[in-house]
């Protein structure tokens, strides 16, 4: 009789748009069901250690899906050949030795760095740093090229690490002079150094 | 029936101790796995190819291990064991 009461009760402050407690009003309303059907919430916001188990086993295996699909992605982008256009570097013709020139190869949004050595030849890189993509500038003093974020620098002639946290050499891009004008021909990505 | 308490209190001890090591176990491999898992990124967008497959294979050998802990690797009751073996807990 109590819990067909409290029902009612609870029933008529719904009607009248009352607010209701979910832990009191709803729990004492619906107390016959709770005697035929359980139901304890403290305990279902507990994780068991099986659960818990269970849990770390399918962590585990979206990780193991996660590393898959990553070097299955960089194995199936590396098989891709990319035929790259060529393309005239505006003002190279006049740069003087021992200087740089920033230009975009093979895209607009792929910043590239052209040096012209002392001896008048020229060099070409991608000035994405290989450690951690902050763009690297031409020191006329040094004769190198060196990325500020981490003290990291590169060969001027080859590309290739000097000292510093890069792992690998700075992606190279082959230029070619005709007829007195510099063209850029294709890029090279480098493969790591010192066995990294 | 003394004995049979303190043999049935051992035997839960133990038991809890499996899970407890069980679970160190789960968790230091996921983290391992966390480790192969940002090697393999940093590998892919370094185009360092030839260490993909290695830890691919670490990877998948971490999996299999934590599968067969979940799976088989579980505390048995001293009563009855997965074969079906009654002990003797009396002793």
């Amino acid at each position: 009789m109590s819990s067909n009461k409290h029902l009612s009760e609870t029933i008529k402050r719904v009607v009248a748009d009352e607010a209701l407690s979910d832990e009191s009003d709803v729990r004492a309303a619906t107390e016959p069901f709770q005697a035929e059907f359980p139901y304890e919430r403290d305990e279902e916001a507990q994780v068991t250690r099986r659960e818990f188990c269970n849990f770390l086993g399918l962590t585990s295996a979206a990780l193991f899906l996660g590393a898959t699909g990553f070097a299955a992605k960089a194995a199936f982008d590396a098989r891709e050949s990319v035929t790259l256009p060529t393309a005239h570097i505006e003002g190279a013709e006049a740069l003087a030795p021992n200087s740089s020139l920033n230009f975009s190869y093979p895209t607009e949004r792929d910043s590239a760095i052209l040096i012209r050595a002392a001896d008048g030849s020229y060099h070409a890189y991608g000035q994405k740093c290989t450690h951690l993509s902050c763009p690297v500038y031409y020191s006329r003093d040094h004769r190198r090229l060196e990325c500020p974020c981490h003290e990291g620098a590169f060969d001027a002639m080859t590309g290739n690490v000097l000292y510093g946290p890069p792992p690998r050499a700075l992606d190279v891009i082959e230029v070619e002079t005709r007829d007195g004008q510099v063209w850029a021909i294709g890029r090279n990505a480098s493969t790591p150094q010192n066995g990294d | 029936m003394k004995t049979s308490s303190i043999t049935d209190r051992r035997s839960k001890a133990g038991q809890a101790a499996v899970w407890q090591a069980r679970l160190i176990m789960l968790v230091m491999i996921n983290i391992a796995q966390l480790w192969i898992l940002a090697a393999t990124v940093d590998a892919a967008l370094a185009s360092h190819y030839s260490v993909l497959l290695p830890l691919v294979v670490a990877s998948g050998i971490c999996f299999l291990i934590t599968l067969s802990i979940v799976k088989w690797w579980r505390p048995t009751s001293r009563k009855k064991t997965s074969t079906g073996y009654v002990r003797d807990t009396n002793r």
